[in-house]
This record gives structure tokens, sequence and C-alpha cells, in this order.
């Protein structure tokens, strides 16, 4: 049987504030997928959740069809949005320590701590505390608790909040790799280019409940149809302006970007173009992520 | 002095030890370094309990305190035997015959104010007297029929010096009675009538010492403790580290791992302290470990491990509302309250040497019996069966303290933010784990 996490109706409120809607989705082994929605949706409610961090009023999580337990738990990664760490104890010490929270024998989770620590550039400083490091190094050493005892699952909350890009570049290949030996991988965050790049599909969440998921390509193809088109000779796209059923978003150097409603065939926007001059430039374009998230949300 | 010297080495070769193991600590590498491991505890709730104990021995606050506890105890053992030794021998000078059984008997009232007597043969009274100017004798005896002192009235030893005058009296009278050699006999081998007292007897000085040094300890290392379960907590919060720790374990796991653990180091540097205390104390031959002193030591570790034991649940709790030292005042402060009054209360028992009916009652309350108990053992004020009943009324409560503090605790450490209120903390709702 494939690993799969199975959300289903989750539910929480925090006083009158409904944090959790009749939250569902679905995360396969070997996925990266990325965990969208504003500032407030329930994302790191969600996480917190799928950990037993809080208590829930409805909904149900079971990983290969079988309820979560904490012996099942000890098999994931997490990485919580506010970095814990114990600022004074060694590094080395540190994630001995978590790695035998999570089954690990002691010389197991030194060999692992020492291997990720290397992977990370930080090798040197595993008798160091984890305070005299940098915000991007501590991060790294977060990313390795998660890591060393070669979760089936990893859950990230805002895993590239505040790195550098070459800290951005390293998580990134961590998370590919780690899909790639077939463990499922759920993370947060705002950065949506990095997100398009990185994840195969995503899971966007808005007032606690889902609002659309699937792959980064399908839900780019789908949806309203978009074109961008160029008539020489009409740097305003005024051609297209009395067009019914077409929105133009953008005009950039006489480049139209138009939306089409659902009942607008390309083809008559492209007759009323070739009509208005010679057309340069007509093609269909996919939606950015950041276009998919923001008409989601709103 | 020696002694002093003695203690100096000790505190020195300690402070050696700690600074070679701290730079041993860090040049070794991670592979290198063996993991802790405690052989009876397995499981999550010993590897938290282990890393309490590596870090706690880690720490420099830990190495100070135990090194200015037992520079305390070592004050509190050697400046009694010190002064004890400057009044310990009475030097007597002799002038002319003193005969034998004169000077078993001078010997035997020395000895009974608990001090030795020597004695020095001069040839003549002048050199005599100038050897009691120059302090060299305390008292000088002239052909045992006259006692002759530097300055009577200030005379440490005053009373000694006039129970000698009055037996060498009696023994001249004797003389001139002329008595036959077995009513000398009966005379010299005259004891006392018994003497029946209507009250119990009163506490040795030895058994109060060991008392007050042992409520000392008890309240210093409690407050140490409690103080080290309440920031522990409120760091492992205000760090963040808490939700790391609770997606691998569950809450009371962490909880007993970390009271386990700063229990372990308790005892251990309690017995360390006490066990210092005791070979000291045989070495300079000092009077803190005569009569009932040994059971009252027993009694002070018994309790020190119980009041942790009841407070420690307390102060995690405590800790688990807070998450920055500002708070912490506010929250520790309420709680060190009944600590503070059984404190005092049983210091001024132990010190009165009467067990006031306020002491008897705070040594049946869990918050007080730590320090009140003990008193009571020193005083020799308590039977063994109050004693354990004492102690199951310790258990049954720390129970209770247990399973109310896990409650908060479990709803109040992940609560960020503002202090937790104890309300809130309680506050009951029907929700089930994701499941």
């Amino acid at each position: 049987m494939t690993n799969e996490l199975v959300v289903r109706g989750l539910t929480r409120h925090f006083g009158t504030l409904k944090a959790l809607d009749d939250l569902s989705f679905d995360l396969r082994a070997g996925h990266v997928v990325g965990f969208l929605g504003p500032n407030g949706a329930g994302k790191t409610t969600t996480m917190r959740a799928i950990f037993g961090l809080l208590d829930l009023d409805g909904g149900t999580i079971t990983w290969n069809g079988r309820a979560l337990d904490a012996a099942q738990r000890r098999r994931f990664g997490y990485m919580p949005e506010e970095r814990g760490l114990y600022p004074s104890m060694l590094i080395g010490d540190q994630l001995e320590y978590l790695g035998r929270l999570h089954d690990m024998s002691g010389h197991d989770a030194r060999t692992e701590a020492q291997r990720w620590l290397e992977r990370f550039g930080l090798a040197d400083r595993a008798n160091h505390k984890v305070e005299s490091l940098s915000h991007g190094n501590q991060q790294r050493v977060q990313l390795a608790a998660a890591l060393l005892h070669d979760p089936e699952l990893l859950i990230l909350d805002e895993p590239l909040a505040g790195l550098d890009p070459s800290g951005i570049d390293t998580i990134s290949e961590v998370l590919v790799e780690r899909a790639r030996r077939g463990c499922g991988v759920l993370f947060s965050s705002h950065q949506l280019d990095q997100v398009e790049n990185l994840c195969e599909s995503v899971v966007i969440i808005d007032h606690g409940h889902l609002v659309t998921s699937g792959t980064v390509d399908d839900l780019a193809t789908s949806g309203t149809q978009r074109l961008v088109v160029r008539v020489e000779g009409d740097r305003d796209a005024n051609w297209a302006r009395e067009l019914r059923g077409v929105t133009i978003s953008e005009v950039t150097g006489g480049e139209a970007r138009l939306v089409l409603d659902d009942d607008v065939d390309s083809d008559v926007v492209l007759r009323a173009a070739m009509s208005a001059g010679r057309v340069a430039e007509f093609a269909t374009r996919r939606r950015r992520l950041s276009e998919v998230f923001r008409e989601a949300t709103t | 002095m020696r002694y002093l010297v003695l203690v100096t080495v000790a505190v020195v070769i300690a402070s050696a030890v700690a600074r070679r193991r701290r730079a041993r600590v860090k040049s070794s590498s991670t592979t290198t370094r063996r993991t802790l491991e405690l052989p009876f505890v397995r499981g999550s709730v010993g590897i938290v309990a282990a890393r309490e104990i590596r870090e706690r021995l880690r720490g420099r606050m830990f190495r100070v305190g135990t090194l200015l506890l037992l520079v305390v105890v070592a004050a509190a053992i050697i400046i009694p035997s010190l002064h004890h030794g400057h009044t310990s021998t009475l030097r007597v000078g002799v002038v002319g015959a003193l005969p034998v059984n004169q000077r078993a008997q001078i010997t035997r009232d020395v000895h009974l104010s608990g001090d030795l007597a020597t004695f020095t043969t001069a040839q003549t009274l002048a050199r005599a007297s100038a050897q009691l100017r120059k302090g060299q004798v305390d008292l000088v005896i002239v052909n045992d029929q006259r006692v002759v002192v530097d300055t009577f009235a200030t005379s440490p030893q005053a009373a000694v010096i006039a129970q000698i005058a009055q037996d060498l009296g009696v023994a001249r009278a004797l003389a001139r009675a002329q008595l036959s050699p077995g009513q000398l006999s009966i005379l010299e081998h005259a004891s006392g009538v018994p003497i029946t007292s209507l009250h119990h007897a009163h506490v040795k000085p030895a058994d109060v010492g060991t008392s007050i040094v042992g409520l000392i300890l008890i309240f210093m290392m409690l407050q140490q403790y409690n103080t080290w379960t309440l920031i522990g907590v409120m760091e492992e919060k205000s760090s963040r580290v808490i939700e790391v720790l609770l997606a691998t374990l569950r809450p009371i796991q962490l909880l007993t791992g970390k009271v386990l653990g700063i229990g372990i180091i308790a005892f251990a540097q309690a017995t360390l302290v006490v066990g210092f205390a005791l070979m000291l104390a045989k070495s300079v031959g000092s009077s803190l470990l005569h009569g009932a002193a040994p059971l009252e030591l027993v009694s002070i570790l018994a309790w020190l491990l119980l009041g942790y034991t009841f407070y420690s649940w307390v102060y995690a709790a405590a800790g688990s509302m807070t998450e920055r030292q500002d708070q912490i005042q506010a929250v520790a402060l309420p709680l060190s309250v009944p600590l503070i009054v059984g404190y005092i209360v049983s210091l001024a028992a132990a010190e009165s040497g009467h067990a006031s009916l306020f002491v008897r009652v705070l040594a049946y309350l869990p918050p007080t019996a730590p320090l009140a108990m003990p008193a009571l053992v020193g005083l020799s004020a308590v039977t063994w069966w109050a004693f354990a009943i004492s102690v199951a009324i310790s258990l049954l409560a720390t129970y209770g303290v247990a399973r109310f503090a896990a409650r908060v605790y479990q709803r109040a450490i992940l609560r960020t933010g503002a202090r937790v209120p104890l309300r809130d903390a309680l506050a009951l709702r029907p929700r089930h784990r994701a499941t």
C-alpha cells in the first residue's frame, strides 16, 4: 500500500473563531505538496492537529488507512512555524536527543546528526550552542532535526521564511530528494514562486476550509482561459476593449494579457485582433500559482 | 586552622576537576561522545530525564551551587569544632606534691565540663606565677593546699577551678579526719543519687545543631530545585522547543522525565553534601554526629526527597503558564510562601528546643512537612508511627498534586503570549485528538 495521509473533516474553534471548518485533503508519499493559504487560514492549526498538539472539535487523520498514534507520529518529521531548539544546548547533543525521541539508538542518532550537519556545512559547529548560530543556520539545524530519523512524512511550517537564496536552494534540494526517496512532504509558504518551482501539487485553504487542490499543472491550465496578444500599431490594446466577455488584465509594451469568460471562444478574439492590424503574437497562457492563489482566496 | 586549609584545597580540586571536565566536553566530537542512559528508566521518560541530568551537571549554576553548599556545611561543622578546640585543655601548673588520687579527681572534674586537663610541674611558686602571667598555664596548685589563678573573676574555667578548689579542700578535710581505709574507699567511690525528671530529657546541643543545619539545607535545596523546574519548563515554552518535543511524546512523559531527572540530580547532590558532612564531622570529631543526629540526617534526606517530589509538580505547572522572566516572579512568590513559613517556624522550634503545637500541625501538612517533620525528629518529639503517617499523607497529596499539575501543564504549555490564567488552564472542553 502507498503511504498516504488522509485528512477528513477537521473542525476546530477558538472561541467564536472557526479555525478549521470541515477541512479535508490527501497527501501521498513521494510528493512535495505546497500547503497554501492567507495568514490565519488554518495552516499551522492543521499541522499542529496532525501532530496531536491540539484537540479537535471533529475530524479524522489517518496514515495508511489507520488512525494516527504516538508511535506513528514519531516516524514523521516536523518543523514548526516558530523554530524550537534549546538555545544553550550543544547542537550535536540536541540533534542526538531529538533523534532518540524518534526511537533512534544513541549511536545512530549521533551518526545521522553528524551526517546532516556535514550536509548543511555545519560539521564544525556540533559542539557549539544553537544560540551562537545565525538565523539561517539555526533553520538548517531545525531541518536536520526533522530529517535525521529518515521520516516517512515531513510536515514543514514556513521552512523557507527568512532564508537567503542559498538557504532556499539547499532546503529545496533536500525536500525534492526526500520525496524521490518515497517521503511525503507537506510544507507551507507564502513564497509562491518557490512553491511553484518546488511542488508537484498544492492544497489551498482559506478560513479553515479547502478552496482548491491539485497538481500545479492542472491548476495552471484550468479555470478561465488566458491569452497574450500583440497587435502591431496598437500599443494600448484598444482593439480588445470593446470585446464582450474579455477582460484586459495587463498591457505592457503593446502586449495585452486577456482573461476570457467561459463562453468566449478564442477564435473570436483572434479574428478581432486580425481585423485591428497585423497580429505579432497570439498565445494561450498558463496561470501562475500566484494567480491561482489570488483567485481562490478572494 | 588546618581544617580550613583542607577545605580550601578540596574546593580548589573540585573547581579544577569541573574545569577539566568542561574542557573535555568542548573538545570532544559528537560521534565520540557517549550517550547518557538511565539503566532503570527506559523510553521517552528516561531520555528526557537523562538530558536533564546531563545539562544540569554541565551547568555552571549547579557546580557553583554544589561548591557553595559544601563550603556552608564545612563552615557549620568546622567553626564550632575550632571554637571547642581552644577551650578543651585546662593547663594545671603544680608546685610541690600533688597525690595521684587528687590528680585523677582534678582530671575528672575537668572532663565533666567537656575539657581535658594537663599537668606541668614548676620548681618554685615564682616560676609558676610567671607561667601563669604569660598564659602558659591556667591555674597553679601549690602543695595541694592552695590554688592560684591570674584573674579569678574573668577566667573562662572559673566554675571548674572552683570545683577543683572544693575537691582539694574536701581531700584535706578527709585527711584530718583520719578515717580508716575502708571508710575512705566508701567516700571516694560515692556517687550521686538518681535524678528523675517529670518531663522528657532536653535535646542535646548536638541534635539541635544537626537539625538547624539540616533545615537550612532542605530549604536552600528545595528553593534551588524548584527554581530549576520552573525555569526549565518556562524555557522550553519560550524557546518553542516544546512543540518539537510534544510532536514525539506526550506531555506527561515530558513532565515526568523532567521531574525525575532534576530529582535524581537533587538527591545525588544532597547525598554528596550529607556524605561530605559525615566524613568531615567524623574527621574533626564534631559533636554534630552524636546522639540522635544520624537519624536526623536520614530524616533530612527522606524529607528533601518527599518535599522535592511534592513541589516539583507544582512548580512545573506554574512554569507552563509563563514564558518570560517577569511572569516567573508573579507565580513563584505565592508558591514559596508555605516553604518560607515552614522554614521559619521549624527553625524557631529547633533553636528553642521546644516543639510547639503549631510546628506539630505543620509537620502533617504536605507543603510544610518537609521542614517541620525533620525539626520534630531533631527535637525527639515524634514517634515512628506519626512520622509514617506524615509520609503517607505527603505521598497521597503528591499523587493528587501531580494529576492536577499534569492537567494544567497539558493545557497551558502550548499557549503562547500572555500568562495563562489558572482558570483557563483548568477549563474543560469536550474535544478529541485527531485519530
